[in-house]
């Protein structure tokens, strides 16, 4: 089976500074991998390499097969890779079923033209897509904040919904970056749950960047670790965790 | 819930029907003032949507009002045609230069940057206008002939109920666009553009999109204004002019189409009120200002949305 995304030799350097240097890895589809390391190691810069919000200085990464190094954010999601943000990407002044059809945008079919001078397809086409997020809403069990604006939220139920709208188009691939910070446990829990069913029941592959270690180990199939933008470690949680480089990583240089 | 907001806002319909009978009940000056408020109207929406909706700072509207009403003015002037045929081409004038001044916002230029260029396209516009003399009449301005309908002059009751009718269409397209995922497009960028991108929505095109049909609304309206005031004058479309619009969209609601109705008639009747009191009228407008500001940020509008959530602003469609 062709790995669902693919990098090789990435680097993302900022002036003299490789902030990302030379990584590779792969991940297959409905595998959970998450990305550790110690704080300015480069995780969140390799996401933004990933979704096209860092420039890649050199290497190649494939999505599916295809090259989509350096190009624009909303091409790379529209090719099926959604992220979420580490300070929250939420649009504060929309309700939180409007986020959620927000994240629908490329699922929802409607024309300037069709919308303006018909009732048929395009209405017929945002109608679904509000349904579909009530639906996704309800199932998550917090249906009843539908109608509240997204700005008056606890930042539990922020992150939640952000998830929530990065997942609602079920994109092959999903970038988590720090999805259980601010999260008490009941939710952090819930959180575990739904990541590991978005992963085993519809092959969604899974990156995620977090310190919460007994998440990590917990949830993760495989675990990275980067350190000075390189990366020192990659393999399952329990070999990763009594590897040497990564006490250094963490412990720094003996 | 959704299911009642949504049959509750039918009712908005009562709204324009129970307008009808005003021509009856006016004497023309206050049919002139009736008309001028359904003018604002589709000035203030179409200025909403760049400011209210997209959150950018661009202050062409001015631009775009000019740039419609010149262009019904010329072609009923310059070319014979009867006003309603100049309607659609004024719309799609301002349509253009809204697309023109989407550019610095495509380019990345935000707040006060983004204010002083758009700024400057309106006064490059006034600029034009006088210059271009043959066209426009200069500074002397351009006397229309009268506005027809169908071949039918244009008189009051007629020219309400036709004023009536664009609005209402008006409102009625901005509103389909907005509660779609082209209204949530603007908001998302509005919101924040880098998670907007990430939704995989192409902010650059939804920002013309948004420009552009800013453009189309206004540029309807400055054919109203070439039929209600049959007088083009550069000096029209000046700085208060669109401070004026500013103050209408900020009274009413920023972001809300509802408070674009009501800052456009609030703030164009009730100037008239005191217009028998010379320079009371400049301290109605400043104190109105203030005290919107001071306390309701949000506007006329959220007063209404408090009271009731028909009158939330939503941007989805449901059954």
């Amino acid at each position: 089976m062709p790995a669902l995304l693919e990098l090789a030799e990435v680097s993302v350097h900022f002036g003299g500074v490789a902030a990302v240097d030379r990584v590779s890895l792969s991940l297959a589809p409905g595998e959970i991998a998450a990305l550790i390391g110690p704080n300015g190691a480069g995780k969140t810069t390799l996401f933004n390499a990933i979704a096209g919000n860092a420039p890649v200085s050199s290497g190649t990464i494939r999505f599916r097969g295809e090259a989509i190094e350096n190009r624009s954010p909303h091409d790379i999601a529209q090719l099926g890779i959604r992220r979420t943000f580490q300070n929250g990407g939420l649009f504060p002044d929309l309700s939180v079923i409007e986020n959620v059809l927000a994240g629908l945008h490329t699922e929802i079919a409607s024309g300037f033209l069709g919308l303006l001078f018909t009732a048929g397809p395009s209405r017929r086409s945002e109608r679904e897509a509000a349904a579909r997020a009530r639906a996704l809403l309800e199932r998550m069990g917090i249906g009843a904040l539908a109608e509240q604006s997204a700005g008056g939220l606890s930042g539990g139920q922020q992150r939640m919904v952000e998830i929530l709208r990065a997942v609602a188009p079920m994109p092959p691939l999903l970038l988590l970056d720090e999805p259980a910070v601010g999260l008490a446990p009941p939710a952090r829990a819930a959180l575990a749950t739904l990541v590991r069913r978005l992963a085993r029941e519809n092959g969604i592959g899974v990156l995620l960047i977090e310190h919460a270690i007994e998440l990590v180990m917990q949830l993760a199939d495989r675990v990275v670790v980067l350190s000075d933008g390189a990366k020192v470690a990659d393999g399952a949680p329990q070999a990763v965790r009594a590897d040497r480089a990564v006490l250094e990583a963490y412990l720094g240089h003996a | 819930m959704s299911g009642a907001a949504r049959a509750g806002r039918r009712l908005f319909w009562l709204v324009p029907l129970a307008l009808l009978p005003v021509p009856l009940a006016l004497n023309p000056y206050q049919q002139f003032v009736a008309d001028l408020v359904l003018m604002y109207v589709p000035v203030a929406i179409g200025f909403n949507v760049v400011i209210g909706n997209l959150g950018l700072f661009a202050f062409s509207n001015v631009a775009y009002f000019g740039i419609g009403a010149y262009a019904s003015g010329i072609l009923m002037a310059k070319a014979g045609l009867p006003w309603w045929i100049t309607v659609l081409p004024a719309g799609l004038a301002g349509c253009g230069a809204g697309v023109l001044t989407a550019v610095p916002a495509l380019r990345g230029v935000r707040l006060f940057y983004l204010a002083i260029m758009t700024l400057a396209f309106g006064e490059l516009m006034r600029w034009s206008y006088i210059r271009a003399e043959a066209l426009t009449g200069g500074s002397m301005g351009l006397a229309l002939p009268r506005a027809l309908l169908f071949g039918w002059p244009l008189d009051d009751a007629r020219k309400f109920y036709v004023f009536l009718a664009l609005a209402v269409i008006l409102v009625i397209a901005t509103e389909r666009l907005l509660c779609s995922r082209f209204g949530r497009a603007f908001m998302a960028i509005r919101g924040n553009e880098v998670a907007a991108a990430a939704m995989g929505i192409p902010t650059g095109r939804f920002i013309v999109i948004g420009f552009a049909w800013s453009g189309f609304v206004v540029g309807v309206a400055g054919a109203m204004y070439a039929a209600l005031i049959g007088h083009l004058s550069p000096d029209s479309f000046n700085l208060s002019e669109l401070v004026l619009e500013f103050a209408i969209i900020m009274v009413g609601g920023v972001g809300s189409q509802l408070g674009s109705v009501l800052g456009a008639a609030v703030l164009t009747a009730l100037p008239q009120l005191f217009m028998s009191w010379p320079g009371s009228e400049e301290l109605a407008f400043g104190l109105l200002l203030i005290l919107v500001i001071l306390f309701l940020p949000r506007g006329l509008a959220s007063l209404l949305a408090r009271w009731h959530p028909i009158f939330r602003d939503r941007y989805l469609l449901e059954e």
